[in-house]
């Protein structure tokens, strides 16, 4: 029989629909895998057996009952912990939430729930979401599958490296400044963050609420266009004011020609400090991929995208300073014991719920908001953000989708890089997407010439041509071979279809 | 302290109003679907948008858009076509968020105002004579709107273990978040305001306005309408403003004015001792008539304001504002001169009518029934003797008005049969038929009546030839007597004087 | 216009949280590199730009219908709560003892 490593999503639902095996058997079978490879990655913060032997056994019993099933039935899915699912905690690998039983289930995993997939838990992320390496978690660090003294990248290295090790087909992470783009190039597999607006965030634990966007990550393209179907699935969500209608197939250009189609490269940014040689070199073969499968690779410039990170610094913990305040121990979340006043248990619940970096974030983001201070940084980055998207439009004038890569070096070992300055200039190549609101999506081109680990190259599209961008990033991976790969050290450790 | 006249002989007040109300006529809260709470018990209308739950997002509901859009049309304000709802962030648990959805510097309707008629022992309040006075003292004060925005309320606080409910020396605080949520409505008058009186007038004008457009039951007691007050003073001819103070508290119309005007005497008193006003938030307490320290504001708050990323920016079409035009219903000032126009009535009794309007619909739908010659009667029983029942229907209304209009029975008859019939559906004309009310308007059945006094009073009779005009009272009161109030007053009256004078 | 470490505790103390003496230290330095790298934002002219407040493009008046929908049952509702006292949250005194107001 095979192993759940080899299998794309679709082949999963395609095999329980023709009864090769049941919904039932691919969730032990995940759950093997999780058994046998967690321990190395540590990617999972809960694993919901219950749930997942729960969801598989009503995708069997549908079948039984002669009911045509969810596109992806049985699939095995996993969610980042800033995602609300009943009967899991969401604790955005904080002490602040690590109590936290959702109250309710988020719409992008409802969505993934109505396709039909089988949940198999919570994912672990920097706290928060704010970070690049998932070290910032509060309960443990998570490994990366190629190497496990490195990190996974992040905030969804959770993520990353559970769909990297073979221990879900599908993960869904976020991405607020390149959450889910990053930790995918690091770990060897496709993230795709859509357009603002595409995917619902009711229910997501909100960061940077005019920059999150949830996305899914697969080791193939195809897996990531089938999860776009499902996560978008019903169109608006009427419990997001900013959620807009993007339900369409995303399969159905999925193998489309690029032939003749532009692809923009920008010459300057691959000379950023700190992008490694073999990066680089990367960065040429995706290039030099495309253009064999038939596109026209053309320059352009983004002149304002060196100072998205700047923008970035300010929009994000203004907000996340904002959309964090609502954790004060009141209503949920850890209570600080034997307070005498409500400021003093608040304070201390705030202080010791909270690790450094979202206290840094948020005591950053008080400050910018404050009177007169406003003015000088979050009214400006705003408008630096008007300047940003003009200058993608005018590049999305030119090309179809612009190459760049998601990530400047590959993944460093835990603690390499401690300076929290340092880590926020590394995000310089996905930032700018976040702010301009458009879409884009890191699929695996090669393994380091030097490091030996994978390396993405990351595609950006305009706001609302994902699918678009998935017919890029098809092309790209079919030109570089490198789709469907579980990290050599975990391929076939459980996950046995029996 | 010196009397409020006395000291707005010196001073002038000025007197701004911010005014809350709650939209409690929708069925949902601003931006969840969770039901508007009324008599519920405490976290039964909650969801994880109205406790802010992590990921929870807000949804604004369009029926509250539409109300405060109204209520702009009706206040003469301009509807803003662009706006946004913008994160106000103060740490407190009434606040589920931690931060506050209301509006930034454009709210949905700005720049309106309201003319209040000032007339009687109220006009007297205001000595000086920056407004045009009629002869009897009575004037028109525009009062400027600087604007109406949307926000939501907070949730209800009971703090536990101190006195009367009070924060100082609680040992705990309990929360209900039904009310967090609450669609609520802000209206920020400029400091147009000069006297008491202005401001009681300001805020019954507005509440009549907002009960007429349906968009809240407006009860001050129970707080679905609240109003602060700044209020500062100046010398008379100063042009800077004074330290304001800023009174809360205050649950009826009643109070609003005592509260203002304890205010402005206190602040005088201070003044003239050469004392400082200090900019702080004042409590008043209706059972001692006084207000007293909240808190003292020493540096400006800062709600650290920003645009909320979660809510898409407003663009109202002209398609949405002509909508909310057509539902404002005819408001009271229009209402008033129509029955004026119409019917001839009292312009004071008008007025009275047209405020509320659930008596203006009562009062026009008793005009129906008894038709026009009845109506300025009608007016005078909705005025005089209406309030004074529980329950009486339309029909029981009309029915004793026309009964008065015909003379056929007397005022104070009037109130006796509507003491019977009030609470029941009872029909006033059987009643006077039962109690043999009905006033005789035979002649010669009231003649013979005259005449039996007059042949028994001569006394009296005498003291009219007399010159004492004041002595056919007595008579007539004899004449009602001898009918068993069966007699019709005015027509005695006239048989007693057309005999004595012949 | 550095930060000084009475700004940043003025700044924890509205943000409510708690810093100790050694992490006042560090987060007052923290605060001002991090500001430091906020610089390019002030070197623009951006007197003719508008803002881009939400980056949804021409998306405007997203509202709902105003019809009841059930909420949380109570325990649902205080089920997350540190402290509750029957139908309510509970927290402590909002004033210290002997606060007059």
């Amino acid at each position: 029989m095979a192993n759940l490593d080899t299998l794309s999503a679709r082949q999963v639902a395609a095999g329980i629909a023709a009864g090769d095996f049941s919904a039932t058997e691919v969730a032990r079978a995940a759950l093997d895998a999780i058994s046998a490879r967690d321990g190395q990655t540590q990617a999972f913060l809960q694993v919901s057996e219950e749930l997942a032997l729960s969801a598989a056994a009503a995708t069997d019993a549908a079948r039984a009952a002669g009911q045509a099933l969810a596109p992806l039935a049985g699939v095995p899915v996993a969610f980042k912990d800033n995602m609300n699912l009943l009967g899991t905690r969401t604790t955005c690998a904080s002490r602040m939430l690590e109590p936290y039983e959702s109250a309710y289930t988020a719409t992008c995993v409802q969505r993934m729930l109505d396709a039909g997939v089988t949940p198999l838990g919570k994912l672990n992320m920097d706290e928060f979401a704010f970070g690049s390496t998932t070290d910032s978690s509060a309960f443990h660090p998570t490994n990366n599958p190629w190497d496990v003294a490195r990190v996974p990248g992040g905030s969804s290295g959770g993520s990353a490296a559970a769909v990297a090790a073979g221990e879900v087909t599908i993960a869904l992470g976020s991405d607020t400044g390149g959450s889910i783009r990053q930790p995918a190039s690091l770990c060897g597999v496709v993230g795709m963050k859509p357009t603002y607006g595409a995917v619902s965030r009711y229910g997501v634990v909100a960061f940077g609420s005019s920059l999150d966007q949830v996305g899914p990550m697969g080791r193939r393209v195809e897996d990531v266009a089938l999860a776009m179907n499902a996560l978008t699935a019903g169109g608006h969500d009427r419990f997001d004011s900013t959620s807009q209608n993007c339900d369409q197939d995303y399969l159905a250009h999925l193998d489309d020609s690029i032939e003749g189609r532009r692809v923009g490269v920008i010459p300057a940014l691959l000379q950023a400090e700190g992008l490694t040689p073999e990066v680089r070199a990367a960065m040429r073969q995706a290039a030099d991929g495309l253009a064999a499968a038939g596109a026209v690779i053309v320059e352009v410039d983004l002149p304002n995208m060196a100072n998205s990170i700047a923008a970035y610094y300010v929009l994000a913990p203004c907000e996340a300073f904002s959309n964090l305040a609502r954790f004060d121990g009141v209503r949920y979340g850890y209570q600080e014991p034997g307070c005498a006043t409500l400021a003093e248990q608040s304070s201390l619940s705030r202080a010791h719920g909270f690790g450094a970096e979202a206290k840094r974030r948020q005591m950053l983001g008080a400050y910018l908001l404050s009177s007169g201070i406003y003015e000088r940084y979050y009214l400006a980055a705003q408008k630096v953000r008007t300047l940003i998207t003009a200058d993608y439009q005018r590049a999305f004038g030119q090309v179809d989708v612009i190459l760049m890569p998601a990530s400047p070096t590959v993944a460093w070992e835990h603690g390499a890089i401690s300076d929290p300055a340092a880590l926020y200039l590394a995000d310089v190549f996905t930032i700018s997407n976040n702010i301009a609101g458009n879409c884009g999506i890191s699929v695996p081109v090669c393994l380091g010439a030097d490091s030996g680990l994978p390396i993405g190259a990351q595609l950006q599209g305009p706001a609302f041509a994902d699918a678009q961008l998935l017919t890029f990033a098809r092309a790209l991976e079919r030109s570089c071979g490198m789709e469907g790969s579980v990290a050599p050290a975990f391929a076939g450790k459980g996950g046995e279809l029996r | 302290m010196k009397k409020l006249a006395e000291v707005l002989r010196d001073w002038e007040a000025v007197i701004g109003l911010e005014v809350h109300t709650e939209l409690t006529t929708l069925e949902t809260k601003m931006f969840c679907n969770c039901r508007l709470s009324h008599d519920d018990d405490p976290n039964a209308n909650v969801c994880p948008i109205c406790l802010g739950m992590p990921g929870a997002l807000p949804v604004p509901n369009e029926k509250a858009i539409e109300s405060i859009v109204m209520a702009g049309i009706a206040t003469n304000c301009e509807v803003m076509r662009h706006s946004m709802f913008y994160r106000k962030h103060y740490f407190y648990p009434d606040m589920a968020k931690n931060f506050q959805t209301t509006q930034g510097p454009v709210a949905f309707v700005m720049h309106g105002h309201l003319d209040l008629e000032v007339s009687g022992q109220g006009a007297k309040e205001r000595p000086d004579s920056t407004v045009e006075k009629a002869q009897d003292g009575s004037y028109v004060a525009s009062i400027r709107i600087l604007r109406i925005h949307m926000e939501e309320d907070a949730a209800k606080m009971n703090h536990v273990g101190g006195a009367e409910g009070r924060i100082g020396g609680a040992s705990e605080s309990l929360i209900d978040y039904n009310r967090c949520g609450t669609p609520l409505i802000e209206l920020v008058t400029e400091p147009d305001l000069r006297t008491p009186e202005e401001a009681r007038l300001f805020m019954e004008k507005l509440r009549q306005t907002f009960l007429t457009l349906g968009i809240s039951d407006c009860s001050l007691e129970s707080g679905s309408m609240r109003c602060d007050g700044n209020i500062s003073l100046r010398r008379r001819g100063e042009t800077r403003f004074g330290t304001k103070t800023e009174m809360k508290n205050i649950n009826s119309l009643k109070s609003l004015h005592d509260a203002l005007e304890y205010e402005i005497c206190r602040q005088a008193e201070v003044l003239e001792e050469g004392g400082i006003v200090y900019q702080e938030t004042r409590h008043w307490e209706p059972s001692r008539r006084r207000t007293v320290v909240m808190r003292v504001k020493e540096t400006a708050d800062d709600y650290r304001m920003y645009p909320d990323p979660d809510l898409a920016p407003f663009d109202l079409s002209d398609e949405f504002v002509e909508r909310c035009r057509a539902r404002v219903p005819e408001l009271p000032d229009a209402k008033r001169d129509r029955y004026v126009a119409t019917w001839g009535l009292r312009r004071s009794d008008a007025t009275q009518l047209a405020g509320d309007p659930a008596v203006a619909r009562f009062f026009e739908d008793a005009a129906d029934v008894t038709g026009a010659k009845v109506v300025p009667t009608l007016a005078n029983v909705m005025v005089n003797l209406v309030p004074s029942f529980k329950a009486l229907t339309v029909a029981q209304v009309a029915s004793i008005s026309s009964l008065l209009a015909a003379d056929a029975i007397t005022f104070a008859q009037a109130r006796e049969v509507l003491e019977v019939v009030d609470g029941t559906e009872g029909d006033p004309e059987r009643v006077v038929d039962e109690r043999g009310m009905r006033q005789s308007t035979d002649t010669d059945a009231l003649g013979a009546i005259v005449d039996e006094v007059l042949g028994r009073c001569t006394a009296q009779v005498q003291q009219y030839r007399d010159g004492n005009r004041k002595v056919l009272g007595f008579l007539v009161g004899q004449c009602m007597k001898a009918s068993k109030g069966s007699g019709n007053p005015k027509m005695f009256n006239q048989l007693l004087a057309q005999r004595l004078e012949a | 216009m550095a930060l000084t470490r009475e700004d940043v505790a003025g700044i924890a103390d509205y943000a409510r949280i708690a810093l100790t003496d050694a992490e006042l230290d560090e987060m007052t330095a923290y605060m001002n590199d991090a500001v430091e790298l906020l610089d390019p934002i002030l070197e623009y002219d951006l007197d003719d730009v508008e803002p881009t407040f939400h980056p949804i493009g021409e998306l405007v008046n997203v509202v709902r219908d105003d019809i009841v929908a059930p909420g949380l049952p109570l325990e649902e509702a205080l089920a997350n709560a540190g402290s509750r006292q029957g139908r309510y949250f509970r927290v402590p005194a909002i004033l210290a003892d002997g606060g007059a107001a």
